[in-house]
């Protein structure tokens, strides 16, 4: 186990540093000067070089990186050129921003795909089955501006009945924030739950057919019991895996969700980071996803072990 | 010799040259009562000298106070949808709608530029010229003073000036003073005066001290270029109460404000933050905000017939402009550039993809909305026999294929595909390049940007309140912006001279001479001028627009 943690977080190091060079290179390519971009193309030329020069814009690139790596390792995230202020705390304020949407999208799809995907393996071939494989399917490709623009206009503007954006006022409560993220939280249940169910199904399906249980309901166990501790457990891991993968998309990839709904979470940060040319905080955002991302397929490949004993992290045989 | 002439003369006697030059024009009958009205403010003429003057013409009173708004109640929060700041607030280097929406209600101007280019006393009681217009003297309004009590003197005009002029401050001005105001060119003659001295006479000086050019806010001596830390001082009538540059800022009314009979009528301004304008017009519709700042005119077509929000509606000189490379490629020859041009169904344009929301152009940057704009040089239109003889006279009768860059950004593709359709009807068949800001500017310099090398392109320019530096970085030979490489001797004389002019009938009389070359010439393509679109419900009033395109909210209200 303290070796198979060891690889892991060893790749995941190496993993992170192509990440930051590629980043940073990205940045360096992308067209336009970070200055102009700033101050606009019709700025005077006296006042762009100013701004590049207080931004550090001209020194070497190379010594732009490391500078910005030594930081980072020492929990120094440098200063946005943008907004001229530390990246620290844009980015916690983003990320809990984000984490917030995550988890009210997680807590509602997760046991809504994964109770639809069982149903619909257990009445396998029926119109059940049919309705929610062929629903799921037809939800999942309705790219999420269409849905989300659909839910604004039918419960924002025509009855009135929730708030158009998701920010809820500072200061309020638990409940209020859960309403507020209401909204934007039906595209992405809407993304996510054919995907989810459609993979809890078939592994379902695979488990519903196998020996043992056969053998567990032959001996008498009540259809319950089966369901709970053989075809559950047995059918849920790859689903874990795919709830991992998407992780990474419900953290970073928001941008259209966030736009629509003027959330200020970690996507529109980056996309914002990324059109402006901002290389700390573009860095330091893409940087901490990685670091989340590759934490929870970690934590999916542990539970994935609880779930399943055959599997033994870091055996050699 | 009547009474109102008798005044009229003693008037004269106390008036500048210049001032004299706008009396004759008018009392010869070369302006109009609105161009006047427009042309006077800039030299300085106050309202009342103006309105002897208007008298004797027999021409009406002066009154320019709009009309009382009755139902408007005493407090209350307005709150606005405004784009998301994408800069530091600093009125010296911002130039972002969010970040100078952050400072308009907190700063005051001199002068105040009113939506049809008139010009009104604010921070300044009265303004005026020498003879050439070379140097300007401003005399400030007494006990104005700063939101913590400090009183507001000479000596924060001209650092404000001398700060935003400083070329190596990074001030976002520095394009807008470029030869005409440098460091050091601003004085504080005495508690009460400022002068300007100038690199050279400028007729339109005063639009540049105006709130037309956003940046001139007055900002104390002791500003050190931290406006967020400083807690956005300004002599205005709203104070920040909290700002966050992520989600939005609230403002609260200056109980301390100098002119204590002109109070903001409202309580607090609360301002959200918008990535986007379509989630922020779904706000206004959902009644979580009753304004938006600016949107543009294919997202308002939601609300612009809805009889319960007004769309607040302002001509600018702003505009996308078509530059066809004069020196070399398809468009050497200025027959195939005028061909072009004729090709372009303008009026359609301005109906079709700007609902009406536009003003034509005829291929130059003087907008209708410029006061010194020759209102004579006749209008070019669609002219399909003309485009094609001339075609055929430049020895491309057969048509030709080459390729238009365009900034992909707001209506500019549509209207490049509208421009793409006319010129297939005379032969030319463009090849429409759709390129991101970034990629379109590249560096913004010759040699390594599409913008400045592409043999034709379409680009995005912003208002401006007088044409001074449209002409200067556009069309003239070493011109920073000149796309469409031109390089006409003749054409840099009338620029020079039009910069020069001080007198409102030789600046008109330029204007008409380069408007009339520009159409024979055609580097560039000016088909329409945009009008900048803000919307509130129907319950707010009292919001003052600009034509570049901030609302001013100082003032605003809400009805009962």
């Amino acid at each position: 186990m303290a070796r198979f943690l060891l690889t892991r977080l060893g790749l995941a190091l190496i993993t992170l540093f192509l990440l930051s060079v590629l980043v940073f290179a990205a940045a360096e390519i992308f067209p336009g000067d970070v200055a102009s971009k700033i101050l606009g193309p019709t700025a005077d030329a006296r006042a762009i070089a100013a701004l590049n020069t207080e931004l550090g814009l001209d020194t070497p690139a190379l010594s732009r990186y490391l500078h910005f790596i030594g930081g980072f390792f020492r929990g120094d995230l440098g200063v946005s050129y943008t907004y001229r202020t530390p990246v620290g705390p844009l980015l916690l304020d983003a990320i809990l921003n984000s984490l917030k949407l995550a988890a009210v999208a997680l807590l509602i799809v997760v046991p809504l795909a994964i109770g639809g995907g069982i149903v619909a393996a257990l009445r396998q071939g029926t119109l059940v089955d049919r309705t929610i494989t062929s629903l799921g399917l037809a939800a999942m490709v309705v790219p999420e501006f269409v849905s989300g623009i659909v839910v604004l206009l039918v419960f924002a503007v025509w009855l009135n009945v929730l708030p158009v954006t998701a920010t809820a006022p500072p200061g309020s409560g638990l409940l209020t924030q859960v309403k507020y993220l209401i909204l934007p939280t039906i595209p992405l249940v809407f993304v996510l739950f054919g995907y989810i169910a459609r993979v809890t199904r078939a592994g379902a399906v695979e488990v519903l057919g196998s020996d043992y249980v056969r053998t567990a309901t032959l001996k008498g166990l009540p259809r319950r019991t089966v369901i709970r501790r053989h075809v559950l457990r047995n059918a849920l891991p790859p689903t874990v895996t795919v709830v991992a993968t998407q992780i990474g998309y419900l953290f970073g990839g928001l941008v259209v969700i966030e736009i629509l709904f003027n959330y200020r979470g970690i996507g529109l940060l980056i996309f914002n980071a990324a059109r402006g040319k901002d290389f700390p905080l573009l860095e330091s955002c893409v940087l901490v996803i990685g670091i989340l991302y590759l934490t929870v397929t970690l934590l999916a490949d542990l539970a994935y072990s609880l779930l399943n004993p055959r599997i033994r992290l870091g055996s050699t045989t | 010799m009547s009474l109102n002439r008798r005044r009229l003369e003693s008037m004269r006697s106390q008036s500048s040259n210049l001032e004299n030059a706008v009396i004759d024009e008018m009392l010869n009958g070369g302006l109009s009562r609105r161009d006047f009205l427009r042309i006077g403010s800039v030299v300085g003429l106050s309202i009342p000298a103006m309105g002897a003057v208007l008298t004797a013409c027999g021409s009406g009173s002066t009154s320019t106070k709009p009309s009382a708004t009755a139902a408007a109640q005493q407090g209350g929060t307005l709150r606005v949808g405004i784009s998301a700041p994408t800069s530091p607030i600093d009125p010296v280097t911002a130039g972002n709608q969010g970040s100078i929406a952050m400072f308009l209600p907190i700063g005051e101007y001199l002068l105040q530029a009113k939506p049809d280019l008139s010009i009104e006393p604010a921070l300044a009681e009265s303004w005026s010229p020498n003879d050439d217009g070379s140097v300007w003297t401003v005399k400030l309004r007494k006990g104005v003073t700063f939101q913590d009590g400090s009183p507001m003197t000479a000596k924060d005009v001209a650092a404000t000036f001398d700060r935003l002029a400083d070329p190596n401050g990074g001030s976002i001005a520095l394009s807008v003073f470029k030869g005409i105001l440098n460091k050091g060119g601003t004085t504080a003659t005495d508690d009460q005066t400022v002068t300007f001295q100038l690199e050279a006479p400028v007729g339109n000086f005063p639009y540049l001290i105006s709130s037309d050019n956003y940046s001139a806010v007055i900002l104390p001596a002791d500003y050190n270029g931290e406006y967020e830390k400083s807690g956005f001082p300004g002599t205005g009538r709203w104070k920040m109460d909290s700002y966050d540059a992520n989600r939005g800022a609230t403002f609260v009314r200056n109980e301390k404000y100098w002119d204590s009979s002109s109070m903001a009528p409202l309580d607090s301004i609360q301002f959200s933050f918008f990535a986007d304008e379509q989630p922020a017009l779904l706000a206004l519709q959902g009644g979580q905000i009753d304004v938006v700042n600016q949107i543009s005119v294919q997202n308002a077509r939601a609300v612009l017939d809805n009889p319960a929000y007004n769309i607040i509606s302002t001509p600018s000189a702003a505009a996308r402009v078509l530059h066809l490379r004069t020196d070399e490629g398809p468009w050497k020859d200025k027959r195939v550039r005028q061909a072009f041009a004729l090709s372009v169904d303008r009026s359609s344009i301005v109906e079709g993809l700007m609902l009406g929301r536009a003003d034509l152009g005829n291929d130059s940057p003087f907008a209708p909305i410029f006061p010194s704009t020759d209102t004579s040089v006749p209008q070019r239109a669609k002219d399909l026999a003309q485009a094609k003889q001339l075609l055929s006279d430049a020895g491309v009768g057969g048509g030709f294929k080459t390729t238009l860059n365009v900034i992909n950004q707001l209506e500019i593709p549509s209207y490049a595909v509208l421009i793409q359709n006319g010129a297939k009807e005379v032969g030319i068949n463009l090849d429409v390049i759709l390129q991101d800001p970034g990629t379109y500017y590249g560096s913004a310099q010759f040699g390594s940007s599409p913008w400045l090398d592409s043999t034709a392109g379409i680009t995005d320019y912003g208002h401006r309140s007088v044409p001074n530096v449209y002409l200067t970085a556009q069309l003239a030979s070493q011109g920073v912006w000149n796309s469409a490489h031109i390089k006409d001797p003749k054409l840099d004389g009338l620029i020079s001279d039009y910069i020069a002019a001080v007198e409102p009938a030789t600046q008109t009389k330029t204007a008409g001479a380069i408007q009339t070359l520009l159409l024979e010439e055609t580097p560039l393509i000016y088909s329409y001028f945009f009008n900048f679109l803000a919307v509130s419900t129907d319950k707010v009033v009292g919001i003052v627009p600009n034509a570049s395109g901030q609302l001013f909210l100082s003032l605003a209200a809400l009805t009962a």
